[in-house]
């Protein structure tokens, strides 16, 4: 009995050494093979496939395996492999999250890289190269970016007889065409809105305001949450009004009804969000167009955040995954990534090429791109998600008129300082 | 006491060789994880950094963070309204379907078919029903000349999602109980008949003694469902990027693991929720023993 207990245990390791399989490093000119992570939808995933294969055409040495996960399932299985130290040799990072995977020191830094390659990103957009600097270099980089533009329904416009929105208008010229464009049927049911928007995130609408009235979001040592600030206050107190005097704008409650796109479901004539909407919005029925935000008290706003890739510090094969990189930013991928129509380009001379400008779907695609001009960057920080739970979670009680304005912001911007101070 | 036949000689060697596959599987599967849930619940880790020792820290947080506390009142509010509704309502639709009538098979499948439907599809019709403008629900109580009423604002969200998930309940519990009714011998009721016993009487005092081991069961199943219950409740209720408005503990759990890299707390709050349940069932096994009649 005992040897035979001796006999499987010996059974058992073997087949655990087994499955841990021996990997040796590949020589400098063996062929190799990389894996790649990302997250995406089928559409995405073809692109993929095709940058895939362009870039195995000029590198026959390396082999890229492509995998695409939805968002959610995406960092869950990022996290995991991460853990056990086989994380992809390439994977896609949002900017607001790098500093949660670069601080806890599992991404490869790619500044040796970068030094030997100095003109690697010399036509890369540099507002999209903010986000991945740190003090000891770079650990990633973009591929594409999306900022922030008005989209509006042309058909309610003409039937409001209202003008279409321009780059010279203020929050108040979009609250007065949002009450313009808003229906209020007899029985005091809103069956139009003006204008809708997500206010969980900062991205779509209220970082923007609260840089054009002139405030800030976060300090610049990210230790302080600004957002309650009474400049930043305005902004929010517009969105109040909207919502509740106007009733222009609809609550999350009424949003969640409408598939959470309001402006999709064709009963929101106004939405701020990024180039990504533009293959989902194509589908709609309606005629539309896209203008850049309003200007404030301050001057005119948007957000500029990237999607990039970064390289794993576990990597066993550095080298290959770096050419892969390279070869995202360079020409014939960014035309690729323009042509799938989700982001903008990071290489000026692509988005400014037809390839990005004159997309199957007609609309002004170089507002996406002229709104860099007056851009902030989406902070980039450790303990971001956190963060900006504190605040969404904290501030959803008013807008869904549970909760009054001032206390709830007050109570947020507290729990959202507590969350910066746990990070350090 | 022994049972069947021992396993002799070489039997034995593959009775082993044949079992160790899923013995791997359960101990470095189940019980590993248990275990490493419990080692990390009194640990600091982000899983990406190596863990580091937080003594008691996590738990002592399960008291005093707010929003741990308003995920746990949250699920033990739902298990309070969604037990004793899962149990008595397909307790009573059982009995309607154990009749000889007309197409009972359709209507125990129409019963049953939540329980094989995906629960986020059937979790946006819902969102359809409850809807305030443009839900269903409100349509009919306008009809009706009531007021509309917002289902799923916060006040009333819990009360919805209650609802919702007895109705996906409903199915397995009246299989559950269909087993146990249809196991109970007519000549019980054709005797209570003719010594002119009512309906009422014979429910009481026949049906629900003899299905009291399924009501056990049930309720036992029940329970445990409705610690664990998630899916619907994240569907009808989500609003940003990943917040709930009614977040229960195994939401919370996923959050502050997933999205917060605070695993040790999450492994603190999964060992709160398995301590009790486990005590819940210790009180249901007491109750068993007292008043479950077993034939």
């Amino acid at each position: 009995m005992k040897n035979r207990l001796l006999v499987l245990v010996v059974i058992v390791s073997l087949l655990l050494t087994a499955c841990g399989g021996g990997q040796t490093p590949a020589a400098s000119n063996a062929p190799v093979t990389i894996s790649m992570m990302m997250w995406g939808d089928p559409a995405e995933l073809e692109v993929w496939n095709q940058i895939v294969t362009d870039f195995h055409q000029a590198n026959p040495n390396i082999t890229v395996n492509v995998e695409v996960s939805d968002w959610d399932s995406y960092w869950t299985k990022l996290k995991t492999l991460l853990s056990a130290s086989t994380p992809p040799d390439v994977f896609a990072i949002d900017a607001p999250l790098y500093l949660d995977y670069q601080s806890r020191d599992v991404l490869m830094n790619l500044q040796p890289y970068l030094d030997q390659n100095p003109d690697l990103l010399k036509g890369v957009y540099p507002q999209t190269l903010e986000a991945y600097k740190t003090p000891d270099g770079m650990y990633g980089l973009p591929r594409d970016f999306q900022t922030i533009a008005l989209f509006y329904n042309k058909d309610m416009f003409d039937e409001a007889g209202v003008a279409y929105p321009t780059g010279e208008w203020t929050y108040d010229d979009l609250r007065n065409a949002a009450k313009q464009l808003t229906k209020i049927g007899v029985d005091g049911k809103v069956t139009q809105f003006g204008f809708s928007a997500d206010l969980w995130d900062m991205e779509l609408i209220w970082s923007e305001a609260i840089w054009a009235y002139g405030g800030e979001v976060i300090d610049a040592d990210h230790t302080e949450t600004l957002i309650g600030e009474p400049k930043a206050r305005e902004a929010w107190q517009l969105f109040h009004d909207m919502l509740f005097e106007d009733k222009s704008w609809p609550d999350p409650n009424t949003v969640g009804e409408y598939g959470d796109d309001p402006f999709l479901a064709g009963v929101a004539a106004m939405t701020p969000v990024g180039h990504w909407a533009v293959p989902g919005y194509a589908e709609a029925s309606f005629k539309w167009d896209v203008a850049p935000m309003p200007k404030g008290p301050a001057g005119q706003a948007t957000s500029v955040n990237s999607a990039g890739f970064v390289i794993g510090k576990a990597s066993k094969n550095p080298d290959a995954a770096f050419e892969f990189l390279k070869y995202v930013v360079s020409e014939p991928a960014q035309k690729r990534l323009a042509e799938l129509g989700f982001a903008c380009p990071v290489l000026q001379s692509v988005a400014e090429s037809d390839a990005f400008l004159k997309q199957s779907t007609p609309i002004d695609h170089k507002v996406f791109l002229d709104s860099l001009a007056f851009a902030h960057m989406k902070p980039v920080f450790k303990g971001y998600d956190e963060w900006s739970s504190a605040i969404g979670d904290g501030m959803a009680g008013i807008w869904t008129g549970e909760a009054e304005l001032d206390p709830t912001l007050d109570e947020a911007v507290q729990a959202a300082d507590e969350v910066l101070a746990s990070m350090k | 006491m022994e049972y069947g036949l021992k396993p002799l000689g070489r039997e034995r060697f593959w009775l082993w060789a044949l079992l160790t596959p899923t013995f791997i599987g359960l101990i470095f599967g189940a019980l590993g994880s248990v275990i490493a849930t419990v080692v990390l619940s009194f640990a600091k880790w982000d899983l990406l950094t190596p863990p580091s020792w937080a003594g008691v820290s996590n738990y002592v947080e399960l008291f005093k963070d707010e929003k741990i506390l308003l995920s746990l009142t949250n699920t033990i509010k739902f298990t309070a309204m969604y037990v004793p509704g899962v149990v008595i309502i397909s307790l009573f639709v059982a009995v309607l379907m154990n009749r000889r009538i007309r197409g009972v098979g359709l209507f125990r499948t129409a019963y049953f078919l939540p329980a094989v439907t995906s629960a986020v599809a059937t979790a946006l019709v819902w969102n359809m029903i409850y809807g305030r403008d443009t839900g269903i629900l409100n349509f009919i109580l306008e009809r009706l000349g009531l007021q509309p009423v917002c289902w799923l604002c916060t006040e009333n969200a819990m009360y919805a999602v209650v609802i919702v998930n007895i109705w996906g309940a409903i199915g397995e519990g009246m299989i559950i109980f269909l087993a146990g009714l249809t196991a109970i011998p007519r000549e019980y009721y054709e005797a209570a008949e003719m010594d002119g016993a009512s309906g009422f009487h014979q429910f009481f005092r026949i049906t629900v003694p003899l299905v009291t081991p399924s009501i056990f069961f049930q309720t036992l199943i029940s329970t445990i469902n409705a610690f664990q219950a998630y899916d619907y409740i994240y569907m009808l209720t989500r609003r940003g990027q990943g917040d709930s408005s009614v977040p229960v503990v195994v939401f919370s759990i996923y959050r502050n693991a997933w999205n917060f890299f605070n695993y040790g707390g999450a492994s603190a709050q999964a060992i709160e929720l398995t301590v009790l349940v486990a005590l819940l069932m210790a009180f249901y096994f007491w109750l068993e023993r007292r008043y479950v009649v077993y034939e």
